[in-house]
């Protein structure tokens, strides 16, 4: 459905992409994770036919950008990063005005906005000029304006910034019920619980590269990261913590808490609560950090995803 | 790109201070010239021609500053995201700056109806007997003017810096073009150099229909006809190009 390789772009003296190449197949969401910089808004500017490659491929839907940019735009909606609305308008003329833009038929477009308003919760504000609504409604009715003509490919540039939990979770159901639609999907974040509940494979990108890609469980098996036991104590003494560190070579001190790395965790758990009880530590609280899209890259490129 | 227009057309009469400044402060204007060049002559030609350039000038300047408004709505939309959004439809780039000089064309040419009516109406400018070359006037004007606001917007970043250009290169073309003071009585220096403005060639026009009584097949109005609608086209043109070029790219 999306075919991508070695994707090129440098603006000014900024490489921007460095060759990416990946393949979407049909009905799959596919996320695109990165810090700011990344390459992740040039990727889907490119996909969406905005601006040219300076190198590479793109296929989409079976046409190319560059010869077909019309067949191309007919069969993606994109949802930009900016909430791209006129806030003199209401939600429906918005929704109206984006619906004559990709030629639906009137009698089609006012069913279609009615049940896209319906989609995003938002049919009793309807009427109501955008200046008048949330940053949260606002970023709704921006998804709202990509749907209307049945894209069969979506490209969400980080559709959830600066908006409430109550947006964030109704933008997630949308897309979860997008996705069970069957449409493909591009959605890129710096969210990494985002891309961990809503994509089938993931991208992880910096500095205008894919640095690894796949599913949640195959990133996680990437790099040298272990998941850990953190434990919480009163009463350690370097005697104490001598003696538990002969017993358990991989384990770190930190001011209060022990870290006991493991690659297999659920089956060692109990064995590092029994030996710290027979040693006598006073544990105060116990918690397991398992591998996620954070730790993964921070283990694939040495940095945090976004700062915090 | 009707749809484009219609967008356009909403907006802009849904905002009340566009109106305002569009509509209502060129009648202010052409109500002070009037009086002021009327108290500089005490004939009853004199009269005439301080209305008729009152009318003339004000016209064309304040149409200058509408189109540098529409250029810098441009602007606006690609700051908001919206002209990216308009990209990613199924329509040709160029239909959004086509539809950008459409309603420049379409408010330029109700903001010079509104002012002729005024003229009529409270100074009793006599345009019923000269309704044809009016009209071929208020088109050609129009047209010559629209594209100059996109040759703006395209040269800055954001709508201030339209804002800051367009007041300096209307005010000095206004001045040196015959809007402020009248260009008969300019030294012929300052005539000469005011042919490359488009206020010069409007307000000779207007002069033709409704001082010099010229008839609309006469060469000379017709000339000036011509000179706007080359402007016109000269200015659209560069537009599209620094559309593509600067504006597109920008997003």
């Amino acid at each position: 459905m999306i075919s991508v390789s070695n994707l090129k772009k440098t603006f000014d003296t900024i490489e921007a992409l460095k060759g990416i190449s990946f393949y979407i197949p049909q009905g799959e969401c596919y996320g695109l994770l990165g810090p700011n910089g990344a390459g992740k808004t040039t990727t889907i500017s490119i996909l969406s036919t905005i601006i040219k490659p300076d190198v590479g491929e793109v296929i989409i839907s079976g046409y190319d950008p560059k010869k077909n940019p019309l067949d191309c735009k007919k069969n993606i909606g994109v949802v930009t990063q900016e909430i791209a609305l006129y806030n003199e308008f209401s939600a429906y003329d918005n929704l109206l005005f984006w619906g004559v833009m990709y030629k639906i038929p009137k009698k089609v477009l006012t069913a279609r906005t009615d049940e896209t308003l319906d989609l995003l919760g938002l049919t009793d504000r309807k009427n109501d000029k955008v200046k008048t609504y949330s940053g949260g409604m606002k970023r709704r009715i921006n998804i709202g304006t990509a749907l209307l003509h049945r894209p069969k490919i979506l490209f969400m540039d980080e559709p959830t910034v600066g908006i409430d939990p109550q947006s964030r979770n109704l933008i997630f159901e949308v897309v979860e019920k997008l996705h069970k639609e069957g449409i493909t999907i591009i959605y890129t974040t710096h969210y990494m619980e985002e891309a961990e509940r809503l994509c089938d494979r993931i991208g992880i990108m910096d500095n205008g590269e894919i640095i690894a890609q796949g599913t949640l469980d195959e990133l996680r098996t990437l790099g040298s990261t272990k998941e850990s036991v953190v434990i919480s104590y009163t009463n350690l003494t370097d005697k104490l913590y001598n003696t538990i560190e002969k017993e358990w070579k991989d384990l770190q001190r930190f001011e209060d808490t022990i870290h006991f790395y493991s690659m297999n965790i659920q089956g060692d758990l109990s064995k590092i609560i029994i030996m710290c009880n027979e040693f006598g530590l006073d544990i105060r609280h116990i918690d397991i950090q398992k591998i996620n899209l954070e730790t993964v890259f921070l283990s694939l490129t040495g940095k945090k995803l976004r700062d915090k | 790109m009707i749809k484009l227009v219609k967008k356009d057309l909403k907006l802009f009469f849904g905002n009340k201070q566009d109106m305002l400044l569009t509509f209502a402060l060129p009648i202010i204007f052409i109500t002070l010239f009037a009086y002021v060049f009327r108290e500089t002559n005490n004939s009853e030609e004199g009269d005439l021609v301080s209305l008729v350039h009152a009318v003339a000038g004000t016209s064309v300047f304040m149409l200058l500053f509408s189109v540098a408004g529409i250029g810098g709505s441009l602007l606006d939309e690609k700051q908001e995201g919206i002209l990216k959004k308009l990209l990613c439809a199924p329509i040709p780039s160029d239909h959004i700056l086509f539809g950008k000089l459409l309603f420049a064309n379409i408010i330029s040419i109700i903001q010079l109806i509104i002012m002729f009516v005024y003229g009529w109406l409270v100074f009793g400018l006599d345009i019923m007997h000269h309704l044809p070359s009016l009209i071929f006037m208020i088109f050609a004007i129009a047209f010559a003017c629209s594209g100059f606001g996109v040759v703006l917007a395209s040269f800055a970043k954001t709508r201030q810096q339209v804002q800051g250009f367009s007041s300096i290169i209307v005010l000095v073309m206004s001045g040196l073009g015959g809007s402020m003071i009248p260009l008969f009585v300019m030294p012929e220096i300052m005539q000469k150099i005011a042919v490359f403005t488009v206020n010069y060639w409007g307000i000779k026009g207007i002069y033709d229909i409704f001082w010099k009584l010229v008839p609309l097949t006469d060469s000379t109005f017709l000339s000036k006809v011509f000179v706007l609608l080359c402007i016109g086209f000269f200015l659209n043109f560069i537009a599209l190009l620094m559309f593509r070029r600067n504006i597109l790219k920008m997003v």
